[in-house]
C-alpha cells in the first residue's frame, strides 16, 4: 500500500506526515500496484552473521533485490522473487513486513 | 555566505583510522585524539576554544555538551549535527557565521565513530525510521543494494561499463599509496577491481568503503587571531546546501548539487575550472562522478572521457587522502575526511601527495539516505591564504 494525498493526490511510500506537494495532512491507503523493475541486484552480506537488535545472531544469506517503478510514478525498493529480472513487469504485495515484487501485473 | 568571509580555518587532522579497534577506543576517544591534534596542528591552545561542535552516530547516551565536559572545555558556541555525510560542510557553514557574527572566535569541530560488527547492523538497520520499517526486513543491511541501483542507473545514462567506474577507486588508490593513514595503501589494477568480490552487482569490494572507527577535526578561528598565527590558513569562499531537494522521488543521479551549482560558483567569484583540487564525498564511485558533473567540473558532460583522460591518466586530484574507499569511512566522521584533506593540502602540509601550489578546493558532503538516495547536498569553495 501506498499512501494518497486526498487533496492533490501525491503518492508517497514510505508515509510523511506533510505532503510535499500541497502541505495536506490527510492521506488514504491505496495499493502501490503493477510496476516495472527497473534495476535489479544480488545483495551480498556484508557478514556472514549479524546480530539483530534483540541480541539474537543470524546466518546471512544473499538477497535480490529490485527498483521497482509504479505505474503511479512512486519508485519502491523491494525483495524479488525467483525469476524477475531487469526490465520485467511486476505486482507488489506485502510480505513479512516488506515489498514484495512477485511476476504478473 | 559571499566571498572573503572573516573566517579561517588553521589547523585539520585525523585520529588514526582502525579496522579492529581495542575495546577500550571508543568512539570518543577518537573524536579527542583528532580535537588534540587539530588544535596541535593549527597552534591553538586548549584554553582558546570557545565553540564546539560534533556529529557521530555512536555518541548515545552522551550528546555535544557530554563531549565538551570530558574535553574540558568551556564554550560560548555549541552544536551537536546528525547529517552523517554532510556533516562536516555543515558544522563549518554554521562555524563561520557564529565566528562572523562574533558569537565565538575560535571553534573547533569535530566527528568520529567506533564500529564494531554489531554497531554497524545496529546503525544501518535502524537509520532512520523508515529503513528500520521499510528496507531493514527486506533484508537490506546498509545502502550497498540501493547504489548498485543507482550505479546501474548512471551507468546506463553515460554509457559507463564497470571498467570506467573502476577508474575511480583505482585513481584513488594511487593517492593512498601516499597516506600513511590509509587502510588500503597497494595500488589497485583493473583486474583486482573486475575479479574483486560481488557485494551487490555491479557493485563490487572495491566500490565499498571499508569499514573503520576514527575522528577528524578542524579548528576555525577568525582571521584576526589567524593572522597572529602568522602561517598560512584557509578561507571559506561559499558553502551552498540543499536538503531534501527531491523528497525521494527523483533517480538519485539528478541531485541538489545541480540545484546549487551557479549560486556556489557566483557566490565564490570563482569559476569550477578555477579549483586546483576536489574533495568530494566517496560513499561510492558513482557519487564521486555525480557530484563532479552536477557542480561543473566535467563541463562538456563526456563522464566516460574524464573517468580516463582527466582522473586516471591525468591524476587531477580528486579525494587525494585516497578518499573514504581507500582509507576508509569510520561512520559520521566520513563527512569530514575529505575536508581535513582539503584543508591539510590548501595549508601545504600533506606530505608525499602535496598539491604543488593549491589555491582554490572545492569540498562536498552528500549523505543521509532517507530511503532511496542521500538527502544531503552540501559544498564549499575554499581558498589558501598565505
Amino acid at each position: 500500500m501506498v499512501s494518497e494525498c486526498t487533496a492533490c493526490g501525491y503518492l508517497a511510500y514510505p508515509p510523511r506526515l506533510l505532503c510535499p506537494g500541497c502541505g495536506g495532512s490527510s492521506w488514504r491507503p491505496r495499493p502501490a500496484g503493477a510496476g516495472v523493475a527497473t534495476e535489479v541486484t544480488v545483495r551480498r552480506p556484508v557478514f556472514e552473521r549479524r546480530q539483530l537488535p534483540s541480541g539474537e545472531w543470524v546466518e546471512e544469506e544473499p538477497t535480490r533485490l529490485g527498483a521497482v517503478s509504479t505505474e503511479g510514478g512512486v519508485r519502491i525498493i523491494a525483495r524479488l522473487e525467483a525469476g524477475i529480472e531487469a526490465g520485467g513487469r511486476v505486482a507488489l504485495v506485502r510480505r513479512d513486513g516488506v515489498a514484495v515484487a512477485v511476476e504478473g501485473s | 555566505m559571499s566571498a572573503g568571509s572573516e573566517a579561517r580555518i588553521v589547523g585539520a587532522a585525523e585520529a588514526t583510522y582502525e579496522r579492529h579497534p581495542a575495546p577500550e577506543r571508543e568512539t570518543e576517544t577518537f573524536i579527542a585524539e583528532a580535537v588534540v591534534a587539530a588544535l596541535a596542528d593549527a597552534g591553538i591552545e586548549h584554553g582558546e576554544v570557545d565553540g564546539y561542535g560534533v556529529a557521530s552516530f555512536s555518541l548515545a547516551p552522551d550528546h555535544a555538551i557530554d563531549l565538551t565536559w570530558k574535553l574540558g572545555l568551556t564554550v560560548n558556541w555549541l552544536m551537536e549535527d546528525t547529517n552523517g555525510g554532510a556533516s562536516g560542510v555543515n558544522m563549518l557553514q554554521h562555524a563561520v557565521r557564529a565566528i562572523e557574527a562574533g558569537d565565538a572566535e575560535t571553534i573547533v569541530l569535530s566527528s568520529g565513530d567506533r564500529l564494531d560488527k554489531r554497531d554497524f547492523h545496529l546503525m544501518t538497520d535502524s537509520y532512520n525510521k523508515a529503513v528500520r520499517d521499510y528496507l531493514a526486513r527486506l533484508p537490506l543491511s546498509g545502502p550497498n543494494a540501493l547504489f548498485a541501483f543507482i550505479t546501474e542507473r548512471y551507468g546506463a545514462a553515460h554509457g559507463l561499463e564497470r571498467e570506467d567506474f573502476a577508474c575511480v577507486p583505482i585513481a584513488q588508490r594511487a593517492w593512498a599509496t601516499m597516506n600513511p593513514g590509509a587502510a588500503y595503501r597497494e595500488p589497485l589494477t583493473l583486474e583486482e577491481y573486475l575479479d574483486s568480490v560481488p557485494v551487490a552487482p555491479p557493485l563490487g569490494r572495491y566500490d565499498c568503503v571499508p569499514i573503520v572507527s576514527g575522528g577528524d577535526a578542524i579548528v576555525v578561528t577568525s582571521a584576526e587571531r589567524a593572522a597572529r598565527l602568522g602561517r598560512p590558513s584557509v578561507g571559506v569562499r561559499a558553502i551552498r546546501a540543499l536538503y531534501n531537494p527531491d523528497h525521494q522521488d527523483g533517480n538519485g543521479i539528478e541531485t541538489g548539487f545541480s540545484t546549487i551549482r551557479d549560486d556556489l560558483w557566483a557566490a565564490a567569484g570563482v569559476r569550477p575550472e578555477d579549483v586546483g583540487a576536489a574533495f568530494v564525498y566517496d560513499d561510492y564511485p558513482v557519487m564521486v562522478l555525480v557530484q563532479l558533473a552536477d557542480l561543473g567540473l566535467i563541463p562538456d558532460g563526456d563522464v566516460k572521457r574524464y573517468l580516463h583522460r582527466t582522473l586516471l591518466e591525468g591524476r587531477w586530484p580528486v579525494n587525494t587522502s585516497g578518499g573514504q574507499l581507500s582509507a576508509g569511512q569510520a561512520g559520521a566522521a566520513g563527512g569530514m575526511h575529505g575536508l581535513v584533506e582539503a584543508i591539510r593540502q590548501l595549508l601545504g602540509r600533506a606530505g608525499e601527495r602535496q598539491v604543488e601550489g593549491l589555491e582554490l578546493a572545492l569540498a562536498t558532503g552528500y549523505g543521509m539516505v532517507l530511503y532511496s538516495h542521500g538527502a544531503c547536498h552540501n559544498a564549499a569553495v575554499l581558498e589558501r591564504h598565505s
